[in-house]
């Protein structure tokens, strides 16, 4: 008798532990889902938060990062698909930034571009013009008269005739090539050996089949 | 067909209306370019006529430097001529003024020009001529054989400069370019 109701007081708590362990486990359970979820809101809280602090830094210009590396920055914060519509709001502004400084930064880069490679050019067309530039300066450059002659006088040889036309650019606006009245090689030569001084530099030649110099384009300095 | 007719009309067009334009709408860039260029035509001659003057000078270069002077001014232009001895002023034509001064009776002559600048800049003129004044002061000395400065005075004269948009046909190029012309060179005042 006393061996079964033992049995029984032995199965009794063994059934009241295991419900005991049952309910303590699920609520455990329920316990580490709550933090999950709460890690996971307090996540997004601080995303948003960063969001904000980022995109709030690139529209009042204090971002740390170059250009590109912010347009990165909003794709990232775009991709996270945040519904604060304060996030939404300064993601639209700051790529409507970020568009116009890349336009003007293309702009910026493409003007470059365009002034090295006119700035190439014009270096490589002085090299060019150099050898005539040089003689120029040299019949300004004249210890006398005679000497000065007699460098015009080699100079005119590689001009077709002594009454090839100069042109003279005095300034160059608005597409427009404001030029001083034509005058010939002759007279230009004589000229800069009277003002003792050649201000200007070659922009072009025509030359004729046999090599000689039919017209001469000069830009005052 | 008919595209390339209207092109070759506007074409027409812009060629005509062109030195309109361009004196019209003279941007500050342009209009700068030309008082730089008639300044620059003034010392020109102030260092024409220091050739010319100077007894250094060979004869037939100082004769090529008057064509070369002479082409810098308006046809008929006048030079005032003074001195502290006369109290008129005497006006030549540029040419004769040229020649005289290649001729004048000092062993050296020595002439600098300073100061030169706008004293009226240059307006508009109703038939698209820019006129302007450049006042300049000249320093004259001359010395005799000796080396003795014998003379020597300070003029003050204006300049009339005109300049004016023209046209020239240049290698098949019609060119649109500023003729700088000088006027007559008045006598302002003389001192020692």
């Amino acid at each position: 008798m006393f061996k079964k109701s033992l049995s029984l007081t032995t199965s009794y708590i063994l059934v009241v532990v295991s419900v005991l362990i049952l309910i303590g486990g699920l609520s455990s359970c329920k316990s580490k889902k709550k933090l999950a979820k709460e890690k996971v809101a307090a996540e997004y809280t601080a995303r948003v938060q960063q969001a904000k602090k980022d995109l709030t830094a690139i529209l009042n210009n204090t971002s740390p990062w170059p250009l590109k590396q912010q347009i990165k920055r909003v794709e990232v914060i775009k991709s996270y698909n945040i519904a604060d519509p304060e996030v939404k709001g300064l993601i639209t502004k700051a790529e409507e930034k970020l568009k116009s400084e890349q336009a003007v930064a293309a702009r910026k880069a493409a003007e470059e571009k365009l002034r090295q490679a006119e700035a190439r050019k014009q270096m490589s067309e002085q090299a060019r013009f150099e050898h005539l530039n040089s003689i120029f300066k040299q019949i300004a450059n004249a210890q006398s008269y005679a000497d000065a002659d007699d460098k015009i006088n080699k100079a005119l040889e590689i001009f077709a005739t002594p009454e090839i036309p100069v042109l003279i650019i005095i300034a160059q606006s608005e597409g427009f090539n404001d030029y001083d009245r034509p005058t010939t090689i002759k007279k230009f030569l004589n000229y800069i050996k009277d003002m003792k001084s050649y201000d200007y530099r070659v922009d072009s030649i025509k030359k004729d089949v046999h090599g000689k110099i039919t017209e001469l384009e000069l830009i005052k300095k | 067909m008919k595209n390339l007719g209207i092109y070759i009309l506007f074409l027409f067009g812009f060629l005509i209306t062109e030195p309109v334009l361009a004196q019209q709408h003279l941007s500050p860039a342009r209009k700068q370019a030309i008082d730089s260029l008639a300044m620059e035509k003034v010392r020109d001659l102030s260092k024409y006529i220091t050739i010319i003057g100077s007894k250094n000078t060979p004869w037939s270069e100082a004769n090529r430097v008057i064509d070369r002077a002479e082409e810098l001014f308006m046809p008929g232009s006048q030079m005032g001529v003074s001195s502290l001895a006369k109290p008129k002023v005497t006006y030549y034509s540029v040419r004769k003024y040229f020649e005289r001064l290649m001729r004048l009776n000092y062993s050296k002559v020595e002439i600098e020009w300073y100061k030169i600048n706008y004293v009226s800049d240059l307006q508009r003129q109703p038939d698209g001529t820019y006129v302007g004044v450049i006042t300049i002061f000249q320093k004259f000395k001359g010395y005799d054989k000796e080396g003795r400065l014998i003379y020597e005075d300070t003029t003050k004269k204006d300049i009339t400069v005109f300049v004016k948009r023209k046209q020239a046909q240049i290698g098949g190029r019609l060119i649109g370019f500023w003729d700088v012309l000088l006027g007559d060179v008045r006598v302002k005042e003389t001192s020692r």
